[in-house]
């Protein structure tokens, strides 16, 4: 809700995203220094960007199944392996990146309704095992398909991405290319739920039986919310795939997708602004503790690197369980909340 | 329009709440679905919108048509197309969206953007509270606020035939009052159709044109709103009043049970 003393007189100026005129200014800010970064710093930074844009797209994808339509999923970290394997399969085969990554999308899209249709009967633990099921047996089909079709063990190597004769193979091209998608990828969850389907999916996440008798059919909507997070995951994969340049089945664990999971619950599960800020966070964490790690095994403490690894997960683990406990709404709600108090200061926010 | 036809309905397999039911609802009419707790009513509702799936429950024998459509075993959502829209028993709002968005979800299923946005306007002209409210957080209204969301919420979707689960229920008097009229003038305005379940019998036989009562999963009685008023079982059971009008000491309800007609 917004503080009082700030309306609007126009329809349009209600339903925009960016309310005020200072909100869109600082989006432009932040616009003109992403586009900026690849002038200012090296492949290092550019490469750890990309990262984090690809683990932003997969992370809005599970936003919308799990967050908005409510379907647990633990199976986002395959879905995303699906989408990089096809991306390196039909690149190899000479596709071109226009094609591959809606293609990667699509059958991504499609291997996840494939699970789906059986998930959308089941509710609770018994939908996350079914997910679960997707995840374990990812990596099991891929190694027992024959050598030639994605590489097996070994992996598919992938070729560097070009468009219209411009190389994208360098660490400033695909920086671009993971901010392209991960824009377009934002931009799509913030408008979602002011449609019509994303309506449906929050309905269903609050109570199917209201949504049943207001006339959402609730199985499709379930397995549509599958498949829409399922084309993020593709996106997130085919642009991985280009950024490995090499992938294999070890990359897409079930580690990684409850980390998606936790990044998604650290971040708010109920406003589109959580997956951006909670892999924001879960991703500084992260690189702060392995900086930190780092600099230990090299001081000379007579720590080994097993010990030092261990401590940087537990500090991580504890990390995000503070940030649970301080804020159990996710790091959206505080956002919201700190900016409310900015609106109103110097009055108090209650 | 709406018929049950000898409906049975069985929950899980073994327990059999509605035995042979027949109910006819006509076309325009307000039709009241009255009983004791337990007697079904909200079952046979369920068994209207295709709802009894999800308490593990079916039709088992019998046939349930709209205007001469079979719609037994239809999906909910086919069944919301074909006009028959229910509001559920209790406050059941989506309590993470705002009024506007539950609104919006009751015309899921319509594409005529202008019609939903006048229909809209009518909705809050029907209960002038809810302009106020459309920023909101359903889950956060009051029990009064969250009854005319679902209200109005199922009237976005243009029923034919509204079908109302004990629309009173917690309210206090007043509120119970005002909401019946409004359901009347809605009624009216809209030609809608209504089948209502409601405790509160006084008030719904008063504004019924036909009503049912049921008992153990089966109608025991039915008639126009004279006759039921006129009734004497209903004046004893349902309405408190003695023979003689006056009213009854519930201490004898034991005895006079024993001596319900329709169950003789």
């Amino acid at each position: 809700m917004r503080p009082t003393g700030i309306w609007f007189s126009s329809y349009a100026a209600e339903a925009r995203i960016l309310e005020t005129r200072r909100a869109r200014a600082w989006l432009g800010l932040l616009s003109a220094g992403l586009v900026c970064l690849p002038l200012l710093t090296g492949p290092w930074l550019l490469g750890e960007m990309t990262n984090l844009f690809i683990t932003m797209i997969a992370v809005c994808g599970l936003y919308v199944t799990v967050g908005m339509a409510g379907q647990i999923n633990i199976a986002q970290s395959a879905f995303v392996g699906v989408g990089a394997f096809t991306a390196a399969k039909l690149s190899g085969l000479g596709a071109p990146i226009w094609a591959v990554i809606p293609a990667a999308a699509l059958i991504t899209g499609a291997v996840s309704v494939l699970f789906a249709l059986p998930a959308a009967r089941v509710k609770g633990f018994y939908l996350a095992l079914t997910t679960l099921a997707a995840q374990v047996m990812f990596p099991i089909v891929i190694l027992a398909l024959p050598m030639s079709w994605l590489g097996g063990l070994v992996g598919l190597p992938v070729s560097p991405p070009s468009l219209f004769g411009i190389g994208l193979g360098t660490p400033s091209g695909l920086y671009f290319l993971g901010l392209a998608f991960a824009v377009l990828a934002v931009w799509t969850t913030y408008n979602l739920p002011r449609s019509r389907v994303g309506r449906a999916f929050r309905a269903v996440h609050d109570n199917d039986s209201v949504a049943g008798v207001m006339g959402i059919p609730v199985t499709r909507i379930k397995i549509a919310a599958f498949f829409a997070g399922a084309l993020y995951a593709g996106v997130a994969g085919a642009i991985l795939a280009y950024l490995l340049q090499f992938v294999t089945v070890s990359s897409f664990t079930l580690f990684a997708s409850v980390w998606y999971l936790g990044m998604l619950i650290v971040g708010g599960l109920h406003s589109p602004l959580g997956p951006v800020l909670g892999v924001i966070f879960v991703t500084l964490v992260q690189e702060g503790l392995h900086s930190a790690g780092n600099a230990i095994l090299q001081s000379g403490s007579g720590l080994g690197g097993g010990e030092v690894f261990a401590a940087s997960s537990v500090v991580l683990g504890l990390c995000i369980l503070a940030a649970l406990i301080f804020e159990p709404r996710g790091l959206a709600h505080l956002w919201t909340q700190t900016m409310t108090a900015f609106r109103l200061w110097p009055f108090p926010r209650n | 329009m709406l018929t049950l036809a000898n409906v049975d309905a069985v929950y899980g397999g073994v327990i059999q709440v509605l035995r042979s039911a027949n109910l006819e609802v006509r076309d325009g009419q307000m039709v009241a679905l009255l009983g004791a707790n337990g007697a079904g009513k909200t079952t046979t509702l369920k068994a209207i919108s295709g709802l009894l799936h999800a308490d593990h429950g079916s039709v088992t024998v019998g046939r349930i048509v709209l205007d001469g459509q079979d719609i037994t075993h239809a999906d909910p959502s086919d069944i919301v197309k074909a006009g028959v829209v229910q509001v559920l028993e209790g406050r059941k709002v989506l309590e993470h969206l705002t009024v506007h968005q539950n609104l919006m979800v009751g015309a899921h299923l319509r594409r005529d953007r202008a019609a939903v946005k006048s229909d809209l306007e009518r909705v809050c002209d029907y209960f002038p509270a809810l302009p106020e409210l459309l920023n909101r957080t359903a889950g956060y209204l009051s029990g009064g606020e969250m009854q005319m969301v679902l209200i109005g919420r199922a009237i976005m979707a243009r029923p034919r035939l509204l079908i109302l689960d004990e629309p009173s229920m917690g309210l206090a008097p007043i509120l119970t009052q005002q909401l019946f009229d409004t359901i009347a003038r809605i009624k009216k305005e809209e030609g809608l159709t209504v089948l209502m379940v409601e405790q509160n019998a006084r008030a719904a036989i008063e504004r019924c044109d036909y009503g049912y009562i049921m008992e153990r999963g089966r109608i025991v009685l039915h008639g126009s709103r004279q006759s039921l008023e006129g009734n004497q079982d209903v004046q004893e059971f349902y309405l408190g009043m003695g023979a003689g009008d006056e009213r009854v000491s519930y201490r004898d309800i034991k005895h006079y049970r024993r001596r319900k007609r329709w169950l003789g």
